[in-house]
């Protein structure tokens, strides 16, 4: 397995370029596709291979389940026997099911407790809450429903309102929630992966973005919304660091509807600085996977060789 | 979950106060927590209607009379209501609730705000936040 195994832990970096250049290059629905499949497939790979390196370091320990065979001089030298690793592995991997389970967890519960707080509110689709913060959520589950605060409706025109029922519907519909509980999983899995889940966030907003100037008809309708909807809400208390260096995501969405409606293709062209960046990424997961089936089918028939039968 | 009726399943808290409160607004005027009982088919301890009634006082969406012995309530909010204060405590106590439910509204940034103005020609309220 060789260095093989600690490939997938550092792999995510390749896809770092894809997620800064996809918002603004690739059509979003694309985007959040790709980027999700990519978050997946590296962060499955990476917990895989910490794993792996956990089943070596445990060889160390006393009363592992391995076969005997697994101390001897040959099977040694054929596996990189770091003690290090190995043993850093263990809490490691820990942490990634712990934060994992946790995230699921919350993600239950706030579906949940939403659902349950709206039982009893007349309305299938749409659920319109008398309240004096203005608010709009997609709520997944079943076929989903729309939750809007009666401030957020009252500080939007007639055909701004449409914009955004139109917008959490496409949330609703493409089961965005599915995308962003992914990337989010992936993110704990492997920290290198958190640019993606921002972007793959970011993406998917631009994507019921789009869905929804295709669905009332005028691109400036859906800008004006999302922008009175932000200026509406109470301001963020201290500009972070970032916050600071670069324009949030709600002014780059409303420019982004400014602008005219993304091209949507297949793939990119590998000869566009996106393109390459996507492909970058692609073959990033590629060798992931390819090097973690590599290890693990090292270390089975290592374990097998060892085994005395 | 939500599909799955019949009393035999037990129920919890804020669909109870949903149930209490759809209760009072049926009702004519303002009425015993027996008749509250009663209304829900008395699988309900009488105990249990009080003590949900008085929890939907403190959220200040029934209010009460006195009347002889007992209290005559009626409900000052509809359900809708309810269900904004209970989303909003649930909101509240996420600290990253963007992570779970996508939200068509995000806090802004300050800096960001003159670019949105100036982006969508939206005039600013305050002095310092007019477009330039």
């Amino acid at each position: 397995m060789g260095v093989f195994v600690f490939l997938p832990l550092v792999l995510p970096l390749s896809a770092w370029p894809v997620a800064r250049l996809a918002e603004t290059r690739l059509h979003p629905r694309t985007a959040t596709r790709l980027l999700t499949a990519v978050a997946v497939v590296m962060a499955v790979c990476s917990a895989l291979c910490l794993a792996l390196l956990m089943v070596v370091g445990t060889a160390q320990l006393p009363g592992n389940p391995l076969p005997d065979g697994w101390s001897d001089p040959q099977v040694r030298a054929a596996v990189p026997y770091d003690e290090v690793a190995g043993r850093a592995a263990i809490p490691a991997l820990a942490v990634v099911a712990a934060a994992c389970a946790r995230t699921l967890w919350r993600h239950r519960r706030v579906t949940r407790g939403a659902r349950r707080a709206l039982a009893g509110v007349p309305g299938r689709t749409v659920a319109v809450l008398p309240d004096t913060v203005p608010y709009a959520y997609a709520l997944p589950g079943g076929r989903g429903r729309i939750v809007v605060s009666t401030a957020l409706l009252a500080g939007l025109a007639p055909a701004e309102r449409r914009a955004l029922f139109a917008h959490e519907r496409a949330h609703l519909a493409a089961r965005h929630h599915r995308h962003l509980l992914a990337a989010q999983l992936a993110a704990r899995a492997n920290p290198f992966l958190r640019p993606l889940r921002t972007a793959v966030v970011y993406a998917a907003e631009r994507w019921a973005d789009e869905d929804a100037a295709r669905a009332v008809g005028d691109r400036r309708t859906v800008a004006r919304a999302i922008g009175k909807a932000a200026l509406l809400s109470p301001r963020a208390p201290a500009p972070t660091l970032a916050a600071l260096a670069v324009t949030g995501p709600v002014p780059r969405r409303v420019a982004a509807l400014l602008a005219p409606a993304p091209v949507a293709r297949t793939f990119p062209s590998a000869f566009t600085s996106v393109g390459l960046a996507a492909w970058a990424a692609a073959a990033g997961a590629l060798v992931s996977a390819m090097s973690s089936a590599n290890s693990a089918v090292t270390l089975f028939l290592i374990l097998h060789a060892a085994t005395p039968l | 979950m939500a599909l799955e009726g019949g009393r035999a399943r037990r129920r919890g808290q804020g669909e109870l106060e949903g149930q209490v409160l759809g209760a009072l607004r049926e009702a004519d005027g303002p009425v015993t927590a027996a008749w509250v009982q009663e209304r829900l088919g008395g699988d309900l301890a009488y105990t249990t209607v009080v003590t949900i009634l008085t929890r939907l006082l403190a959220k200040d969406v029934v209010s009460r009379e006195r009347h002889g012995r007992s209290f005559l309530w009626t409900p000052t909010a509809d359900v809708a209501r309810l269900a904004a204060l209970r989303m909003r405590r649930l909101l509240d106590g996420e600290r990253d609730r963007e992570a779970v439910l996508a939200s068509f509204v995000t806090a802004l940034p300050p800096g960001d705000e003159q670019v949105l103005r100036a982006l969508l020609d939206i005039p600013g309220t305050d002095p310092g936040g007019t477009e330039d």
